[in-house]
C-alpha cells in the first residue's frame, strides 16, 4: 500500500469558513459519520486568530446545521465544531471513500487543502488522483511512502482531546511555545535558552517541564511505568 | 531487463546505488537519463562504477531543454524500459518521499502503469507497461 499526501484548493465548508472576516489558521476534519441521505455529521477542529461566536460560524454556513461548538481547553482560539452538512461540503472525503481510499488527515491551511490518505497501489493512486483532480481542478502530489498497514482513519481529534487532559496548563504552555518556536524541528530552530526566556522561566524549569510532558505522553502510550 | 535512472543531480549517489544494488540483475541495460540542468556525469559514474560493481551495461542520454514528461515516456517506450528509478531528495515532516513536478507527471501519466515502490533514496516504477503508446 501507499500512503500519499497531496494538496488541492480548499472547497466546500473549508472555503466558506476561510471567507469569514475572522482569520482562520487551520481547519481539520477530525471525523465524519453518516446521518441521513447525503447528510453527514462532521467533526472539525478550527483554529481562529481570535475568539468567535457560534452565531458567526452558523451565519457563514447556510445549509449546515451547527450542532455544537466547544472551545478547546488548550490552544487559544481553537474550537471543536460538530455540524450536520451535505457530504458535498467535504467532497474530497466523499471522493476518497467512494474510491476506497482511506483518509487520514484533511487539513486546510495557507490556502491549501492538505490530504493524507492510503491507497492500494500505483493504479489505485492514479484512479483516486484522477477523480479528485477532475472534480477540484488541480492536484499536487506532495509525498508518498510505502506502508504495510492501513493505519488509523481520521480521528486526530481523539488524540488531541486525550492528550489535553493529561498535561497541566503550564506543561501545555511550555510545550506549545517550544513547538511553535521550532524546538522539535531538525535541525532545531531555537535553543532551550531562548524558549526559557520567552516563557520567563529558568533553563532547569523548562527542562523539567518538558521531561514531565514526555513522561506523561509515554504513560499514555505504554501505560504506567513498571 | 532495461532500466532508466532519471538523474536530477550529480550528487545522486545514494539513489543510484540503491537502484543499481537492489533491483538490477547482471547484464541489465541501464540508461542514465539526465536532466538538461545536470552537466557532466563523468565523476558520478566513475565513482559508482556500474560495469565493475554492478555488472551492467550503461549509456548516458539527456533530456532536451524545455523537456516535458512525454519526452521521458517516449524515451522509456523507445528503449522498452521495465523500470524507471527517480531519486528521492527530500522527505516531508512525516517522512514521506517528497514528489516534485516531474515525478508527479510520470506517476500520474495516463499511459504508464505498473508497480510503485518507495525505497530509502529512490522511487522505483517497475513491471512497466505502456498503454496507448506505439
Amino acid at each position: 500500500m501507499l500512503r500519499i499526501e497531496f494538496q488541492i484548493r480548499p472547497a466546500g465548508i473549508s472555503s466558506k469558513l476561510f471567507d469569514l472576516e475572522e482569520q482562520i489558521r487551520s481547519i481539520e476534519v477530525d471525523n465524519a459519520l453518516p446521518a441521513t441521505g447525503e447528510r453527514i455529521f462532521l467533526f472539525l477542529t478550527v483554529q481562529f486568530d481570535d475568539d468567535i461566536s457560534e452565531d458567526v460560524i452558523a451565519g457563514q454556513l447556510p445549509n449546515t446545521k451547527v450542532v455544537d461548538t466547544t472551545k478547546a481547553e488548550v490552544n487559544q482560539h481553537t474550537y471543536y465544531l460538530s455540524v450536520v452538512a451535505d457530504i458535498s461540503e467535504v467532497s474530497v472525503l466523499a471522493l476518497l471513500t467512494k474510491n476506497e481510499a482511506i483518509p487520514h488527515r484533511i487539513v486546510s491551511q495557507n490556502a491549501h487543502l492538505n490530504v493524507v490518505a492510503t491507497v492500494r497501489d500505483w493504479t489505485h493512486l492514479k484512479e483516486v488522483a484522477g477523480t479528485i483532480e477532475s472534480e477540484h481542478g488541480s492536484l499536487e502530489l506532495v509525498g508518498t511512502t510505502q506502508t504495510e498497514t492501513i493505519g488509523f482513519p481520521l480521528g486526530g481529534n481523539k488524540i488531541k482531546r486525550n492528550m489535553s487532559g493529561k498535561l497541566s496548563d503550564k506543561q501545555l504552555e511550555v510545550l506549545e511555545t517550544a513547538y511553535q518556536m521550532g524546538y522539535f524541528r531538525v535541525p532545531q530552530e531555537v535553543t532551550a535558552e531562548e524558549i526559557a526566556n520567552e516563557s520567563d522561566i529558568s533553563r532547569s524549569t523548562l527542562s523539567e517541564r518538558l521531561r514531565r510532558v514526555e513522561h506523561n505522553f509515554c504513560e499514555l502510550l505504554f501505560g504506567p511505568q513498571r | 531487463m532495461t532500466m532508466i535512472l532519471v538523474v536530477k543531480s550529480v550528487d545522486q549517489h545514494p539513489s543510484i546505488r540503491e537502484a543499481l544494488g537492489s533491483v538490477v540483475t547482471p547484464g541489465e541495460t541501464v540508461y542514465f537519463l539526465r536532466l538538461p540542468t545536470v552537466r557532466c556525469l563523468g565523476p558520478l559514474i566513475q565513482e559508482i562504477s556500474p560495469m565493475v560493481e554492478y555488472d551492467v551495461e550503461y549509456t548516458i542520454d539527456c533530456l532536451p531543454e524545455g523537456y516535458e514528461v512525454s519526452d521521458v515516456v517516449d524515451f522509456a517506450v523507445e528503449v522498452g524500459a521495465d523500470r524507471i528509478c527517480i531519486g528521492i531528495f527530500e522527505r516531508t515532516l512525516t517522512g514521506k518521499a517528497r514528489i516534485d513536478d516531474l515525478t508527479q507527471s510520470i506517476v500520474l501519466h495516463d499511459h504508464v502503469s505498473g508497480d510503485l515502490v518507495v525505497g530509502e533514496d529512490t522511487i522505483i516504477l517497475e513491471n512497466l507497461s505502456y498503454e496507448g503508446e506505439e
